[in-house]
């Protein structure tokens, strides 16, 4: 894990994004153990209750699960699943604002569109 | 570790005329760490001192596991009550020396682990010859933190910890607290000023404000619900109807307001051509326990 804690959103939705974003970047790998509730606590200074909710969003998400007796490890095809998740919200979260702000500048879809296709180019080199 | 549930009911306190408490509820559940948070003279150490049987109450009852926790031994030796020590005071434990507070600590308290407290005299740096009235201020936290710690009480309350601590012990105090309660469960109440930095710390918090408990709740779960919502004051106060409006700042038509709603409404706000931001739970605090004090 790495990354800090910030105030922008809720701690235990910032531990759920921390281990995808490590999952996805193979800090983590398929049927590895993630950190423990508790060693999540010490790590962040946080309240092992809060570090669960973390976890357990994750679990019903389908992208860790228990091994009872010994911690909570990676599901099988999580990176994928971790993938498909944000790939739904990113309509919402960052086309639809970048949109907005277009639109507040008054861009026009073309130019908006071609700053796009130009991003996409930058990318790329 | 096995602590009762630690409940108060209809507590009414008055110091001469001011009454200082009123009709007050609260339940303290085992196996968690609770923050409690108001302003100066809110009534913090009071309740607190109510709830250990330390002070007296006008009304109102306080049990412990069911039983009433006033002279109830077994209920008194469950809890522990860590008070904050006052630079000013010339009486009671600042005559002492810390060694000897620690040893009626030690006789106060069954549970108390000696191991532990010589851990943590080493680790504060702490003089067991040196009286509590020459000790710092941050000193005298210290001690407040080790006595709290040490006495392994299944419920124990620690009012004001922070106060003078610099930001690496305060940091290092919350690391202890959450190693502690990672293998004892026990059940904290941490009463702070310093919100923020112990805001991730706290599994519940309860807010006190002039005398009542305005909210008991699971921390993040209570600043959820809260959001500030700024941009032109026609947009903002059409998005914000039907929202709990707590508090409003103006600057011309710019228009901020600190609001209170379900999930459904704040996230209908974000729609419109307005900044949404979440708030942590010190803006909270602020927004609920401000009263325009503020500007």
């Amino acid at each position: 894990m790495r990354g800090t804690l910030n105030n922008q959103s809720l701690i235990y939705l910032q531990i759920a994004r921390m281990l995808e974003d490590d999952i996805l970047r193979g800090v983590y790998r398929e049927e590895e153990q993630v950190p423990s509730t508790n060693e999540l606590a010490r790590g962040y200074n946080i309240n092992p209750a809060t570090a669960a909710k973390g976890i357990n969003l994750l679990v019903a998400d389908g992208i860790l699960y228990k091994r009872r007796g010994i911690g909570m490890f990676v599901a099988k095809g999580a990176g994928e699943t971790v993938k498909q998740k944000r790939k739904s919200t990113f309509y919402d979260g960052f086309v639809k604002p970048l949109v907005k702000e277009g639109a507040s500048l008054e861009l026009t879809g073309e130019e908006l569109v071609s700053m796009i296709e130009q991003a996409i180019k930058e990318e790329r080199v | 570790m096995n602590a009762g549930t630690l409940k108060a009911q209809g507590l009414c306190k008055a110091y001469k005329d001011k009454e200082v408490l009123h009709n007050l509820d609260l339940t303290i559940e085992p196996g968690k760490i609770y923050g409690l948070i108001g302003r100066n003279g809110a009534g913090k150490t009071t309740l607190l001192g109510i709830l250990t049987a330390q002070n007296t109450k006008n009304s109102g009852e306080v049990t412990y596991d069911g039983q009433p926790v006033w002279e109830n031994q077994k209920a008194l030796s469950d809890i522990c009550f860590s008070r904050e020590l006052q630079p000013t005071l010339f009486s009671g434990p600042n005559n002492l020396k810390v060694k000897h507070y620690l040893k009626s600590a030690a006789i106060y308290y069954p549970n108390w682990d000696l191991n532990y407290a010589l851990r943590l005299m080493d680790e504060f740096k702490l003089e067991s010859k040196k009286k509590i009235s020459q000790l710092s201020k941050g000193q005298m936290s210290m001690v407040t933190i080790l006595i709290a710690l040490a006495s392994r009480a299944p419920i124990t309350i620690l009012d004001e910890p922070a106060a003078g601590l610099d930001v690496v012990v305060r940091e290092r105090f919350y690391q202890l607290l959450l190693e502690d309660f990672a293998q004892t469960g026990r059940t904290f109440i941490v009463s702070t000023h310093i919100i923020e930095e112990a805001a991730s710390v706290f599994e519940r918090v309860i807010i006190l404000d002039e005398g009542r408990i305005l909210e008991n709740a699971e921390t993040e779960e209570l600043i959820s619900q809260f959001r500030y919502v700024s941009g032109h004051e026609e947009v903002v106060d059409r998005v914000c109807n039907g929202l709990q409006v707590l508090s409003t700042q103006q600057m011309g038509r710019h228009k901020t307001v600190a609001v209170r709603g379900d999930m459904v409404k704040l996230e209908a706000a974000l729609e419109a051509d307005v900044d949404v931001s979440p708030m942590n739970l010190q803006n909270v605090f602020v927004a609920l326990c401000g009263h325009g004090d503020a500007q």
